[in-house]
């Protein structure tokens, strides 16, 4: 026969403990990832992209997540997809045709420009070159005008 | 309080006065600041993993935690409310003591370290403000910096000492960032631990 448990001080006290610990434990997992984060990682401002690209398509995600590349009649552009509000990264709606900011909502249009929402400025355009093998090198680091071809 | 029979005074060590138990004596405003301190401490050292002192890199690195890094908002945000928090604590812990005359004698040297405590403390707020890095940031230090300049001689000097060159725009130098991070908590801690064994030492909280 199992020993009867027994509800002392001593062994609520104990069980305190436990829960105390056990509750402490939940700290772990968002702490490794806090720490693990790579997110402010110093990344090089240029951006490959190789993937053959024309008129008919839309806008094309690179190996940047924010950095996106699209081809019309005038030629190559680049754009950024930091919401010039507070920094939150938008998400391209091909059906819509629009750039969405999940943050406080402000919607660009398909050029970058700003439609609604608390956004003040068009999302950026950076520089886009070629290289002699043909791929497309993103300038990040240099902000061209929303004309700017390659 | 001594002949209650309650679950607070079963936990209570034998050599702690039952007196002390009464919490709308002190209010517990110490105990609160120290806690307050505790957690500044561990969520500052979190925040030291992501954080980049600097002109240029200060304020972009508070906003890429809060926005960013996983749980860096919550750590941030903690960081922040603990120490507005300790700020108010500390002060009214200090009219506590004012009110209940507990700055005489014998408990007058403990009265000082208090008095230096507090100072650390607000040096502590003043400096975690500067290291946003925000043009308001910016703008404290420069006030700051020409309040020291006014020293005739060791001003300009003691400026340098204490805030390094921060600019307008953003009062975040590595300068700043050491003496929040490590100098000033470190003296804080030192005292705080000798303010708490001065109280047992000079005879312990004693009610009316």
């Amino acid at each position: 026969m199992p020993k009867q448990l027994e509800w002392t001080r001593r062994s609520v006290l104990r069980l305190a403990w436990v829960g105390i610990i056990a509750a402490s434990a939940l700290t772990i997992e968002p702490l490794v990832e806090y720490l693990t984060s790579k997110e402010d990682r110093l990344r090089s401002p240029l951006v490959e992209y190789n993937k053959p690209l024309d008129e008919n398509n839309d806008w094309q995600n690179t190996a940047n997540d924010r950095v996106w590349v699209k081809q019309d009649s005038l030629g190559v552009m680049a754009l950024v997809a930091t919401c010039t509000h507070l920094g939150c990264e938008v998400n391209y709606y091909p059906e819509k045709k629009e750039w969405l900011c999940p943050c406080h909502g402000s919607i660009y249009d398909v050029e970058g420009r700003p439609v609604s929402g608390p956004a003040p400025k068009a999302l950026h355009r950076v520089a886009v070159e070629r290289k002699p093998d043909g791929a497309l090198i993103i300038n990040t680091s240099k902000q061209v005008g929303m004309d700017t071809r390659l | 309080m001594r002949d209650q029979k309650n679950f607070v005074n079963h936990i209570r060590p034998g050599f702690v006065p039952s007196g002390a138990l009464s919490v709308l004596y002190t209010f517990c405003l110490g105990g609160l600041s120290f806690l307050a301190f505790i957690v500044l401490g561990i969520t500052g050292l979190l925040l030291m993993f992501h954080y980049q002192p600097g002109d240029s890199t200060g304020f972009s690195s508070i906003l890429t935690i809060a926005s960013v890094i996983p749980y860096g908002g919550v750590i941030r945000n903690l960081h922040y409310w603990a120490g507005q928090l300790m700020v108010v604590t500390v002060n009214l812990h200090m009219f506590r003591v004012v009110w209940t005359r507990s700055y005489k004698s014998p408990k007058q040297l403990n009265w000082l370290v208090g008095v230096a405590l507090l100072t650390l403390i607000l040096f502590l707020d003043f400096t975690g403000y500067l290291l946003i890095g925000s043009q308001e940031s910016g703008a404290a230090a420069t006030v700051a910096v020409n309040i020291l300049g006014l020293i005739p001689g060791l001003g300009t000097g003691l400026a340098q000492v204490l805030f390094g060159e921060p600019s307008a725009l953003s009062g975040s130098t590595l300068v700043m960032y050491v003496w929040h991070c490590v100098a000033l908590p470190m003296v804080a801690l030192l005292l705080q631990l000798y303010h708490f064994w001065r109280i047992r030492r000079d005879g312990g909280v004693r009610p009316l």
